[in-house]
């Protein structure tokens, strides 16, 4: 029934740092209350942390003797060898860099600068389509946020109460 | 009763409430068919930019989107052979070669009658039972809700996902950061690390938009340079005589939905498969055979998860306990609006709930409409590149975590659960159950501490009450059963059992 299947990179390492974060969890939790009595604060922390611990042994150990994958995932949802692409990481690079500039900038300019930069890197057309397209998208999420659902969108620093 | 059809019809004459629902309906059947956009991940975006709003029309709104979106995953499946969501799978397998034969248009067409048909099966099924569970569920004690909230979680942990393992590790991580912040009894820290910010809990909101939107987005910049397929489309509306030929296999099929969309933990892509094989069973002559474009298999899964839809209803309303991620969410959308899904909604507001049902009737209806017409428009926006959805994904998703406190570090939360959300993804982890831990945890919490000090801090008492009382016992051996099935222990029991050598054949 087991089905031996390949490795996916980076498998175990994740699989390590989560049972690692667990163990750091436990430890934090046992912080709580510690063993105080059995209806305090800490209680269903430490329960929750200690299955994260246990459980994170099991996938460890699938892991290692590999006897997982027993259920079959439809091709489609499957995801794909590829864990950590350059175009991922320049994505992640560039979500963080359009989050911390956001406070300065305010959300209308570095959203601007997010999707031109997302569009021209990962779209990979003609720069003034990029231009056009950001434009186009810039106003249409400015005229579904800000006056159809009047949602309060972050001002930054840098042009005061403009942007 | 002539209060109950009022509130039932309330969006059936008032326009504005309409409105939404089509709105909610129309953006339901391009978000779930887009593939990338998920039902969870839009509902879990709405729910920011309709907190302000009054609580029917958010929920108008809302529940046109679940609606539409469950449905929306069909046309892509049947299309481009990409079930949008989960519950379409089977729909692919059987929607995807009739679209090659060139029959595009009458799955499509077959689907809608269907999934409209199974909807409707739901919501009946919700009108009547909600009230019947909701008032069994108030003899319901502390232990009895921390026992559902531990199924709930275990079933969707051990029915999604590649190992049980992996499922529990992900639901007892949500409950874990369901915990962040100050406790509700005694005002105590618990993981704050001293700070201020983390006193206020991590806010459930940016961990849904986190893990549903932003770690899709990641996971589809893998998918980018995949190639669109064009499909002829002709006749759109049904045969009457197809309609009439399965019509009872279509009943049986929401039936089967509507229960297993009503279980706690289990929702509409477990609902549709289990149809699918219930179809492959029960059909011995098919016209085509199955995986070849066979219409009751096409047909069996679609009811199924559209009923599967007023089922889920059916726990998250008068239990507090989701069936699924798309329920955890519209749970924590209650939440917002200062309400408590539970055995008292249908007391305290009954008005809320007759509305919610005749809504969702009027959805379907649009569903209807919607699901008949404007195909050749469909088919060209579902063709847009992903290259400018992703980037979109991410700016809703800043503005939907920012939009519900107006907190900035909100939105760091959001990318940091993105990240752990997309290796979880690649891993083989289930996000759902992390997002029913968030939801369920400080209630599972509350109910443990309320049932041990019921108990008077005694270990023996506490567990002696969880077999003692009938509800509490049937509780707690589903609860042993499910445990157990999933470890290595079941193969070891059923071998000691009689008949064991036809089950092991069977399988």
């Amino acid at each position: 029934m087991s089905v031996q299947r390949e490795r996916r990179p980076g498998e175990l390492a994740f699989a390590l740092t989560l049972l690692i974060f667990s163990i750091v969890a436990l430890w934090q939790a046992y912080g709580i209350s510690g063993f105080k009595g059995l209806s305090t604060a800490g209680v269903f922390p430490m329960l929750a942390a200690a299955a994260m611990v246990l459980s994170g042994l099991f996938i460890i150990k699938d892991i290692l003797f590999g006897r997982s994958s027993e259920r079959k995932i439809p091709q489609s949802l499957e995801v794909d060898h590829k864990v950590l692409t350059v175009r991922l990481v320049t994505m992640i690079a560039l979500v963080i860099f359009y989050i911390a500039t956001m406070p300065y900038l305010g959300f209308m300019v570095a959203s601007a600068g997010f999707l031109f930069l997302s569009f021209a890197y990962l779209w990979r057309k003609n720069i003034l389509i990029s231009i056009a397209l950001t434009g186009l998208t810039l106003s249409l999420i400015y005229g579904l946020f800000r006056i159809l659902f009047q949602v309060v969108l972050p001002k930054g620093s840098l042009i005061q109460g403009l942007f | 009763m002539m209060e109950v059809f009022g509130n039932l019809s309330l969006s059936w004459f008032d326009p504005w409430l309409m409105f939404l629902t089509a709105m909610g309906t129309f953006a339901g059947i391009y978000v779930g068919a887009i593939p990338g956009l998920s039902v969870t991940m839009a509902t879990s975006i709405l729910i920011s930019f309709t907190f302000k709003w009054p609580v029917n029309d958010a929920l108008a709104l809302i529940a046109g989107v679940f609606i539409g979106g469950v449905y929306g995953g069909s046309r892509t499946a049947i299309l481009l052979n990409i079930p949008g969501a989960p519950s379409a799978i089977a729909t692919a397998i059987e929607g995807y070669p009739m679209a090659k034969r060139g029959e595009a248009g009458e799955a499509i067409g077959l689907t809608t009658v269907m999934s409209v048909f199974g909807g409707f099966v739901g919501i009946l099924a919700l009108a009547l039972f909600a009230p019947v569970i909701s008032s069994f569920a108030l003899q319901f004690n502390s232990r009895d809700y921390l026992l559902l909230g531990l199924i709930g979680i275990l079933l969707v942990g051990s029915l999604s996902g590649e190992s049980f393992s992996k499922g529990v590790f992900a639901g007892a991580l949500g409950v874990l950061i369901g915990m962040v912040g100050l406790d509700p009894m005694t005002a105590e820290g618990r993981f704050t690390f001293g700070s201020i910010q983390m006193m206020g809990g991590i806010p459930y909101v940016a961990a849904m938009i986190g893990f549903f939107g932003v770690a899709e987005a990641f996971v589809q910049i893998h998918n980018l340079d995949l190639p669109a397929v064009k499909q002829k489309i002709d006749r759109i509306i049904p045969k009457f005589s197809d309609v009439k030929k399965y019509f009872g296999l279509a009943m049986r099929t929401s039936g089967i939905g509507t229960i297993i969309g009503a279980l706690p933990g289990t929702g509409g892509d477990i609902a549709a498969l289990l149809a699918y094989d219930h179809a492959k069973r029960s059909t011995k002559n098919p016209e085509v055979p199955f995986g070849e474009g066979a219409k009751e298999g096409l047909i069996a899964p679609e009811a199924a998860n559209n009923a599967a839809v007023g089922g889920s209803f059916i726990p998250m309303l008068t239990l507090g306990i989701p069936g699924d991620a798309v329920t955890a969410v519209i749970i924590g959308a209650l939440f917002i609006h200062g309400l408590k899904p539970g055995p008292l909604l249908l007391i305290d507001t009954p008005h809320l709930f007759w509305f919610l049902v005749g809504n969702l009737a009027l959805a379907n209806i649009f569903l209807l409409i919607f699901g008949l017409t404007g195909i050749r428009v469909f088919t060209k926006i579902v063709e847009c590149p992903k290259a400018i959805l992703i980037p979109l994904i991410i700016i809703f998703s800043a503005v939907g975590t920012y939009a519900i406190e107006n907190n900035p570090t909100h939105i760091s939360w959001m990318l940091v659960f993105g990240v752990v959300g997309y290796f979880m993804k690649t891993y083989g982890f289930q996000v759902g159950p992390v997002i029913l831990g968030v939801i369920l945890g400080p209630m599972m919490d509350a109910n443990y501490r309320r049932a041990m000090i019921g108990a008077r801090g005694d270990v023996g008492t506490f567990l002696w009450d969880f077999v003692s009382n009938p509800i509490s016992l049937v509780l707690s051996v589903s609860f042993l059963f499910l445990l157990i099935s999933q470890t290595p222990l079941w193969p070891k029991i059923t071998a000691i059992l009689p008949n064991s050598k036809r089950k092991q054949a069977d399988k």
